[in-house]
């Protein structure tokens, strides 16, 4: 849940990028580090392999500024890809206020992309959260590479994106996407904060 | 002493261990890793970094104890040259916390434990039952400002 503090007028979030190995949720990660200012960023945290490849997770804390009155900040986070790290998504995605699905575009990982959004799906319904609540955004990132190689988003949208969310092709490592990603999955989370509770 | 919470009845507790332990640095948070209170940290966005760390050292050490032994591990305590740090977890009926202290030559491992004991029930005793919100808290119309915030952060404003 996004946690509001009344007292300070301070709105926190967490969103957490889901996906497959090496489809470039830490790459989205970096770029928006890069992009931001000091003062209104952390120190983004790394829990990596020697060899660069997502341990544990990335941290990226950002400040987003005020909205209705309330500072507003957003812990982004990473999963790791490998199918062997299970558990480890599991812990990351608990509490999580929304889900960027970051896919990878080439078409030879289209079955990797499908077996990760069904573990997304299966990691909250465990949670006991309903998949179809959590604000969620598709990104499909690499779609700088040569035509032959990757699917087009309208194809990927057949395969995964069966509920209609928000998509966004994207090239995550020079930035074409990933802001309109983030926008949009602010603009869900925090929807959910101006709609009354019933 | 500069304690900052995000739900005020967290105060007194945090407070009189803060006193009694003779702690450097505190922080309570919820098992996602979102910050709950604070004391002794300088920059919002190093409490962050803090809050996910202790969270998934938290979450690691309870899946490997409940691997080892069949139940989570619930404290943990690293003993660093010049600082200590103790992590463990504190129950109440609004959940589950996760408490993480840092002390040094001011304090020891004995008084930390002692005074974390008092302080989870403490915590306990104050916490309030779960108040759910029931109205929106930010506008209706938020997008505007949060396009031009994030424009901003961007460097596109």
């Amino acid at each position: 849940m996004s946690l509001v503090n009344y007292a300070t007028r301070e709105i926190t979030c967490k969103i957490v990028y889901y996906g497959p190995g090496r489809s470039g949720k830490t790459t989205n990660l970096h770029y928006i580090y890069g992009q931001v200012p000091d003062e209104r960023k952390g120190k983004m945290v790394s829990l990596a392999t020697q060899t660069d490849r997502t341990l544990f997770f990335d941290f990226l804390p950002l400040d987003l500024g005020t909205i209705s009155g309330f500072t507003t900040k957003f812990q982004l986070y990473t999963v790791p890809g490998q199918v062997y790290y299970q558990t480890t998504r599991k812990l990351v995605l608990q509490g999580a206020d929304g889900v960027v699905f970051v896919a990878d575009s080439q078409a030879r990982q289209l079955d990797e992309n499908i077996e990760s959004f069904q573990d997304l799906h299966a990691n909250l319904a465990e949670q006991g959260i309903d998949a179809r609540a959590v604000p969620l955004v598709i990104q499909y990132n690499k779609q700088d590479l040569p035509r032959d190689l990757v699917l087009t988003p309208a194809e990927l949208n057949d395969a995964l994106n069966f509920r209609g969310v928000p998509e966004f092709g994207a090239d995550a490592l020079h930035g074409p996407g990933v802001f309109e990603t983030l926008r949009s999955i602010s603009e869900l989370v925090l929807k959910r904060l101006s709609t009354p509770v019933r | 002493m500069s304690i900052t919470t995000v739900e005020t009845w967290v105060e007194p507790p945090l407070r009189k261990f803060v006193e009694e332990a003779r702690t450097v640095l505190a922080l309570l948070l919820h098992p996602s890793g979102q910050v709950v209170a604070q004391f002794g940290f300088v920059r919002a966005v190093d409490v962050m970094s803090a809050c996910a760390l202790a969270a998934a050292i938290h979450a690691s050490a309870g899946e490997l104890g409940k691997q080892l032994e069949g139940k989570a591990f619930r404290g943990l305590h690293h003993p660093g040259r010049e600082r200590q740090l103790y992590l463990a977890e504190a129950a109440t009926q609004r959940g589950n916390f996760i408490f993480l202290t840092v002390f040094d030559q001011e304090s020891s491992l004995g008084l930390v434990r002692l005074y974390f004991d008092e302080f989870c029930k403490n915590l306990a005793a104050a916490a309030p039952a779960e108040a759910r919100r029931a109205e929106p808290v930010i506008e209706e119309s938020f997008e505007g400002e949060l396009n031009r915030n994030l424009a901003a952060l961007f460097g596109r404003g």
